[in-house]
């Protein structure tokens, strides 16, 4: 069991395992801002010359070995930012090495037995966990839930739309990186080029979203893919239901300069409708608009976002003065969207199969 | 100076169309039929089912106008026939397609060329139609089709994904093979309109139509490596628009299109009953 008695006014030191452009680009200037309270002290990543670089530039430790971070004394927080294949088991770790909190980017784990593993061994430690789902720690949200009433349960149309630039534009204003990935040009020809495309928008982007979408989806466990369209150059066209509601999901990362990301749940009388800043920068938080008919009533902006607003949680979770967030709604927010992801891929392969020219080429090759 | 034309409206086009108001509004061309005036120059009639039968009364009568308030998709062949025959001019006022920031009446800039434009790089069309509750869905999908159509010209493959007591969702694909997305929503929470959006690789067009009940303008907005540019605002309803369209054929002598125009709206909502 975790040591939960840090002192107030020390800060409590943060490692991070991969150092890639989220790192760089969204956690070091959201921890920039919390300097009274979170401290970098370890940058872990595979390539031991960016691990260097990066804490170089905040004075931290550098590694190339995830032992050789969590067995740093000076980290009481570690932050899981690597590959999503890595996550489960660097949660695990993080845990077993008797750490104070973990935060793992979304998504925590893969598939409903890791996210069952991890929920045991959280137990099992008493390490609170939190998954980098920044929209639920974003104070726009939060208000929004102080308000909304009998909107989750009455809701019957959900929306989720983002319409984002590529990453690197809002990265280059949030800091300088270095090794920036490379990217492929893909082949839109190929479905499985397009299913893998799905799954990475399901469990890469709208994930940020299905959080809050399950929280006006009662009945979430009895999802039906009605459409589901790959976007070119990235993104999807998603209408979901369930026997209660109706959800549409969009997303489109062009090339444009102007982001739109916006949440809505509306019902008869009533609509909720929030409006996110875009990641990487620190542009504040998201605005929630509540109508009920010609009255509207708007809460926010606030001055930080949901980064920011994970990394306060945190601090409040390693120092024990707040509870951990129930494992059932991380297990939850998991399975729901690994279910639609699934779906996802199941609908589009369906689609190309159901193809004239994708059945006579299946057809020659069985002949 | 009185006024050009006679017209006479049915309750229902009263009530649904706001005739009175819209003739108010262009005085020196339209004017009230005397009480017990034998058949006025202009018929207002309302859309609902068998709209097409009462314009060709209307027609045998002889009307030179008839406006069709709302009409739904209807089989419109013989009425084209019997107008042209006639020489009648049937101008239909479409709850949000008659919008005159669509298609401007008068050379400005408006939606349709902004989406002409745009059209051969769309990655997506994404629009919300929303209604009261209690609208009828199947209704509210025409008049949504409607105004698609007026901006996108075409659409292919369009089918409906799920139809309800709070809305519909239907999809299709763009001339580029662009995924298209629209739902209808009925609520109460805000106001009725329409929103479509299409994405483009480096930017895109936005319309948000405004119910024709009042003079408020629609938004246009188009979204480009340059910047954003927000086309000039009319102030000018639906409704009016449409009749200031009749003033403009019955003036020139001309034949308006709407009738040949709308047979691909009832074409293409006839593909429905079959998904």
């Amino acid at each position: 069991m975790p040591s939960q008695t840090q002192p107030a006014g020390t800060p409590l030191g943060v490692g991070i395992l991969g150092a890639g452009p989220v790192t760089q680009a969204i956690h070091l200037p959201a921890l920039a801002r919390l300097r009274d309270i979170l401290e970098v002290r370890h940058i872990m990543d595979v390539d031991e010359s960016v691990a260097a670089s990066v804490a170089a530039r905040v004075g931290a430790t550098s590694s190339s070995s995830m032992d050789a971070l969590l067995g740093d004394d000076t980290v009481d927080i570690v932050a899981i930012c690597s590959p999503h294949q890595f996550h489960a088991e660097q949660v695990i770790a993080a845990c077993r090495a008797g750490k104070k909190a973990v935060l793992c980017e979304k998504p925590f784990a893969m598939n409903a037995d890791e996210a069952a593993r991890i929920s045991e061994v959280s137990a099992e430690t008493g390490v609170p966990i939190v998954v980098g789902a920044m929209h639920t720690f974003d104070p726009g949200w939060l208000a929004a839930e102080g308000h909304w009433e009998d909107l989750p349960a009455t809701a019957h149309t959900i929306r989720s739309s983002i319409v984002l630039p590529p990453n690197a534009r809002f990265e280059d204003f949030a800091t300088e990186i270095v090794t920036r990935p490379a990217m492929g040009t893909p082949d839109y020809a190929d479905i499985d080029v397009i299913k893998a495309m799905m799954q990475g928008g399901i469990m890469g982007l709208a994930i940020h979203d299905l959080p809050l979408v399950r929280r006006f989806t009662p009945d979430f466990k009895d999802i039906q893919v009605l459409q589901a369209r790959h976007v070119q150059p990235f993104g999807y066209a998603i209408s979901l239901r369930t026997p209660t509601r109706t959800i549409e999901l969009r997303a489109a990362m062009n090339n444009t300069w102007q982001p739109e990301w916006s949440f809505e749940a509306i019902a008869d009388h009533s609509a909720l409708r929030i409006d996110f800043t875009p990641s990487y920068v620190q542009a504040g938080s998201a605005t929630a608009t509540f109508s009920r008919g010609t009255e509207t009533t708007t809460l926010g902006p606030y001055s930080h976002n949901g980064y920011e607003g994970e990394w306060r949680e945190l601090a409040e979770l390693a120092r024990g003065s707040k509870q951990p967030p129930s494992a059932q709604t991380l297990i939850d927010d998991l399975t729901f969207a690994l279910a639609i992801a699934d779906a996802t891929v199941d609908s589009v392969a369906a689609d190309h199969h159901r193809r004239p020219g994708a059945i006579a080429a299946t057809a020659g090759a069985s002949a | 100076m009185s006024a050009t034309y006679s017209v006479t409206a049915t309750p229902g086009a009263e009530e649904a169309g706001a005739v009175a108001l819209a003739v108010a509004s262009l005085p020196a061309t339209f004017g009230p039929a005397a009480d017990g005036a034998a058949t006025p120059d202009v018929a207002a009639i309302a859309g609902g089912p068998g709209w097409t039968a009462e314009v060709l009364d209307a027609i045998e009568s002889g009307s030179r106008g008839v406006l069709v308030v709302n009409p739904v998709p209807e089989d419109t062949a013989r009425l084209s026939a019997a107008a042209e025959a006639a020489g009648t001019a049937v101008v239909l006022d479409l709850r949000w397609a008659s919008n005159p920031a669509l298609v401007s009446q008068d050379g400005g800039p408006d939606a349709r060329e902004a989406f002409r434009s745009a059209l051969g790089t769309a990655a997506m069309l994404d629009s919300v139609a929303t209604a009261a509750p209690g609208t009828d869905p199947q209704r509210l999908l025409g008049e949504h089709l409607s105004a698609l159509l007026e901006v996108t010209g075409t659409l292919e493959a369009v089918s409906l994904l799920q139809s309800g007591t709070s809305g519909y969702t239907f999809s299709g694909r763009l001339a580029n093979g662009a995924p298209m997305s629209a739902h209808g929503v009925l609520t109460a929470a805000r106001p009725a309109g329409v929103d479509i959006r299409l994405y483009t690789a480096d930017g895109g067009v936005s319309v948000r139509l405004p119910e024709p009940a009042a003079a408020w303008p629609a938004e246009v907005r188009v979204t480009g490596p340059h910047g954003g540019l927000l086309l000039p605002t009319l102030y000018e309803s639906a409704h009016r628009t449409a009749w200031r369209r009749l003033k403009e054929h019955l003036t020139a002598g001309t034949r308006p299109d709407d009738l040949a125009r709308f047979a691909r709206l009832t074409d293409l909502y006839a593909t429905f009953a079959d998904t």
